[in-house]
């Protein structure tokens, strides 16, 4: 159980309010402090507990895909998409739907990753997910049902496939490629390997692309557009995190206190005890050096 | 233990010193707030195993019902990787519900972590930047104890997109109803910053297209000619964030066009624009002539060493001349320079006496061979110094043509009234028409920004007859060079070439291309090498110091060296001993050794595959790399 190890002192705060972490609080709102609770937080202060209020697990909710997923998939069949959301927040549930479309009408997709222990991991999903017969993995050093109609397998390979067809004279067996982590197009060894794909992909190739949230991401699909002569639509999702975030510094007394003030610069009393801490803490750091 | 305190010598100063918050007081705080399970972000691999077993050792004594569970978990993944049995964590994870993890851990341990974690049976892990990129494993609440991160370039202030990857790990969907980022305190913490960052704008992506070898050899040998190759170049991202620049400055040139055109209107003169372009290049290059001219010896002889003291070059330090030194490096008018005695000394351009002109390896085990050959024959190969009169000769007469040619732009038929104000206008127009020449040559360099490189690649390829430059076709040889996607194929594609590969033993093999497929600057630790495989090495070096020269004549950065500890490693794994005994005997990480020989195994893969132009080799390269590729490499 999650809640069961909170504490080896065995003070577990939040146990007190009963319901808090399970069913009471599942509204959605949980980034927001609710009067009726704070008051009831036992020894905290009232900063302290707005921080901490709505810790826990929420209530199970049955899977609905989210609108920008929803957006993603239905403009992959005209158009190259560029999915930006962070990690966790269901880019690839996006990648597995729009495979299960493609499979499903008997045509063909290829899975690109940037590293080896992703592509094995995805490999394993995907055979569970489709059927083993149906995937096959290519890696630098691993070459398994590389007829498949769904591949999974590194950048690297994916690019070397395009070379070589090209030079062949032949054509590439894929109507999708997935880029996933395309944002090591930044990278600054291997990201050379990601535009040639790009720019190497015939255009009827349909493209998705599956980024962390970068700056310039319409610069981005513009240039795609521009060198695919296929429109490229930007799907961000909104309200950028799956799960909210707050932010917190912990002093060097154990106490914890909001990062970020009010105006969300950083919290005034943080700065006035760090300038303290300046003066008072050199005799013991010396001390704790060594 | 204590926390190693290897930041303080080279972190940069910060205003801000707090002590560390030792990681068992850390894990416990968070615990009290209800905040685990926490991924600390620690900056080394070391400060992360040493804060997991800290921490972990405390843990030990107090309750936790999951320890059975964990060492279920744990157990069923032994049969699958035997190689986690015997972890020197393993007791640290049972026990304690704590894990370190970063690239120094094999593979299958990083994912028995992962999946302990998802399983919500870890409290803690501390754990390295490289977490945060790729694998997909979250928890509650994310640590940052420093507002650096080490990087190749040393310690460096993290960036937005760097933090957002690691509070991407904070909050687990649908176990978590909010994620939290803790700023830990440390000497190398620095609060404003994290705050900032995390306020900040995502980075923009930033292209990294370049040319290789690899993609000039398959592009030219699809399209068939430069042109075309240039073509594909030009469509990189790169390429598309200079076009801004490049349209600034088209529009800057037609303002000055139009403006140079009015002027010539309005004056009624009837001189296309590209007159007064000429008089603005021989304006120009006569005061080139003039300002270049060397009005002293002194100057001239500044010049002149400015031009031939380069490195790789031996000079003689003062008039007399005895005392050499070997030119590392050149500032403007400065020298720094290796001498006899093995030391390192920077003096001024003037101080140069006499320059030699051979061009060295700038490699110090290679220094005393040069210093020989001048002590041999230093009087030969000494460059001839340039005179005064030499350097000022010929001048005089170029400008006088230059004069000529200026006086020649405005109408000879024209009265002469007129023609002094043709002439008057056309000098009044210099400055749009300097700008102009500007704006061309900016245009110029900018759309060979990326073209360049392939061309300078294109040459070194040609050198060595992968490539012929004049016909833009790939030859025989470098067809196969294109199938061997390495990251170093060139020199492959030499060792191939020399014959120098087909004939090895497998642990040679093994040896060899591991010396070139490791990471240049790793230790793999310092097992003996045989005598042969270390004159293999040897030999390879030879290659390699010839591959790099001509890159580095073409202007292309040297490629790293070679590495021996590699090739050790590589062929010991190669000879048959265990995992454990490897590991014991390279005292080197788990992780790393893994890397260098799957890497190592790739390369002969590819090697494998050249089997229809070089049948022995690809034979042998299979037969390695099945060797090599053996659990837990695979």
């Amino acid at each position: 159980m999650r809640r069961s190890h909170g504490d080896p002192r065995g003070r577990k705060p939040f146990r007190k309010r009963p319901g808090h972490d399970r069913g009471a609080r599942s509204e959605g709102h949980q980034s927001r402090p609710q009067p009726d609770q704070v008051t009831r937080g036992g020894n905290y202060s009232r900063e302290l507990q707005s921080l901490l209020t709505g810790i826990g697990t929420p209530k199970p909710e049955p899977f609905k895909a989210d609108r920008f997923q929803t957006e993603a998939l239905a403009a992959l069949e005209f158009e190259d998409v560029l999915v930006t959301a962070p990690t966790g927040s269901g880019k690839t549930w996006i990648a597995r739907e729009e495979i299960r479309r493609l499979l499903a009408t008997g045509k063909r997709a290829w899975y690109t990753s940037p590293l080896k222990a992703l592509t094995n991991s995805k490999y394993q999903e995907f055979g569970e997910e489709f059927g083993a017969e149906r995937v096959g993995i290519l890696t630098g050093d691993r070459k398994e049902n590389s007829d498949a109609p769904l591949i999974v397998g590194t950048t690297e390979i994916y690019r070397n496939q395009l070379f070589d067809a090209l030079r062949g004279g032949e054509d590439v067996r894929v109507d999708l490629v997935i880029f996933d982590e395309a944002h090591y197009l930044g990278d600054e060894d291997r990201g050379h390997v990601w535009e040639e794909a790009i720019i190497l992909t015939p255009p009827r190739i349909r493209m998705l692309l599956l980024s962390a949230t970068v700056g310039n991401a319409r610069e981005l699909a513009r240039w795609i557009e521009e060198l695919r002569g296929v429109p490229c639509r930007v799907v961000t999702r909104p309200g950028d995190r799956p799960v909210p975030l707050r932010a917190a510094f912990l002093l060097p007394d154990k106490k914890l206190v909001s990062l970020l003030g009010p105006n969300g610069k950083l919290n005034r009393e943080i700065a006035t005890i760090v300038a303290q801490g300046d003066e008072t803490d050199r005799p013991r750091r010396d001390y704790r050096r060594r | 233990m204590p926390a190693t305190r290897t930041l303080d010598a080279c972190a940069p100063i910060m205003k801000l010193r707090m002590p560390e918050m030792p990681p068992a007081t850390m894990l416990t705080a968070l615990g009290s707030y209800n905040l685990l399970p926490a991924i600390v972000f620690l900056p080394t691999r070391r400060r992360c195993d040493e804060a997991a077993s800290e921490a972990a050792l405390s843990r030990r004594a107090t309750a936790d019902d999951r320890r059975e569970a964990r060492r279920d978990f744990m157990r069923s993944y032994v049969e699958q990787h035997p190689e986690i049995r015997d972890h020197r964590h393993w007791d640290t994870i049972v026990r304690g519900g704590i894990a370190s993890h970063h690239a120094g851990h094999m593979p299958a341990w990083k994912l028995v972590i992962e999946k302990l974690m998802s399983a919500g049976l870890l409290d803690g892990i501390f754990a390295t930047a490289t977490v945060a990129a790729g694998v997909d494993f979250p928890a509650r609440t994310v640590v940052i104890t420093v507002a650096d991160r080490r990087t190749n370039r040393g310690w460096e202030s993290l960036t937005a997109s760097e933090l957002q990857q690691m509070t991407g790990r904070a909050g687990r969907r649908g176990k978590d109803k909010v994620g939290f980022v803790i700023a830990a305190p440390g000497p190398h913490q620095n609060p404003q910053r994290i705050a900032e960052l995390l306020a900040a704008p995502p980075d923009d992506l930033e292209s990294q297209f370049r040319a290789t070898y690899t993609s000039l050899l398959n592009l030219l040998d699809a399209f068939g000619s430069f042109a075309q190759v240039r073509d594909i170049a030009e469509r990189s991202f790169a390429f598309r964030n200079l076009l801004p620049r490049i349209h600034h400055l088209e529009k800057q040139r037609e303002a000055n066009v139009n403006q140079i055109r009015a002027e010539l209107q309005l004056k009624a003169i009837n001189l296309p624009v590209e007159s007064v372009l000429a008089l603005e290049r021989l304006a120009s290059a006569r005061s080139r002539l003039l300002e270049g001219t060397p009005q002293t010896r002194r100057e001239v002889r500044q010049q002149w060493l400015n031009k031939v003291v380069q490195p790789g070059r031996i000079v003689a330090i003062g008039r007399s001349g005895r005392r050499l030194a070997l030119v590392y490096s050149r500032t403007l008018d400065g020298v720094t320079a290796m001498r006899e005695d093995g030391r390192f000394s920077s003096f001024p351009l003037q101080r140069v006496g006499r320059v030699f002109a051979p061009i060295f390896s700038t490699r110090p085990e290679r220094a005393e061979e040069a210093f020989d050959e001048i002590h041999d024959r230093g009087d030969q190969l000494a460059l001839p110094e340039p005179k005064l009169r030499d350097a000022q000769a010929g001048e005089d007469e170029a400008i006088k043509l230059i004069n000529d040619a200026i006086d020649a732009l405005a109408p000879a038929q024209a009265a002469t009234a007129e023609r002094e104000a043709v002439v008057t206008t056309l000098w009044s127009l210099q400055a749009p028409a300097a700008a102009m020449e500007k704006a061309n040559r900016e245009i110029e360099n900018l759309r060979a920004e990326i073209w360049e490189p392939f061309e300078r690649s294109a040459r070194v390829l040609d050198h060595f007859g992968y490539l012929d430059f004049a016909k833009e076709k790939v030859t025989e040889r470098g067809k196969w060079l294109a199938d061997l996607r390495v990251d170093r194929p060139l020199l492959i594609g030499e060792v191939l070439q020399r014959n120098l590969f087909a004939s090895l033993e497998a642990t040679h093999a093994a040896a060899l291309i591991a010396a070139l497929a490791a990471d240049e600057d790793r230790d793999y630790g310092e097992l003996e090498l045989e005598d042969a495989i270390v004159s293999l090495l040897i030999k390879f070096e030879e290659i390699s110091f010839e591959v790099s020269t001509a890159e580095w004549k073409q202007g292309i950065e040297a490629a790293p060296e070679i590495n021996f500890s590699a090739a050790s490693a590589a062929a010991h794994w190669a000879n048959g001993v265990g995992w454990d005994e490897l590991v014991r005997e390279t005292r080197a990480e788990e992780g790393d050794l893994v890397r260098m020989l799957s890497r190592t195994g790739e390369a002969l893969l590819q090697i494998a595959g050249l089997r229809g132009t070089h049948a022995l080799a690809a034979e042998l390269a299979s037969r390695t790399a099945e060797i090599i590729l053996r659990e837990p490499i695979r």
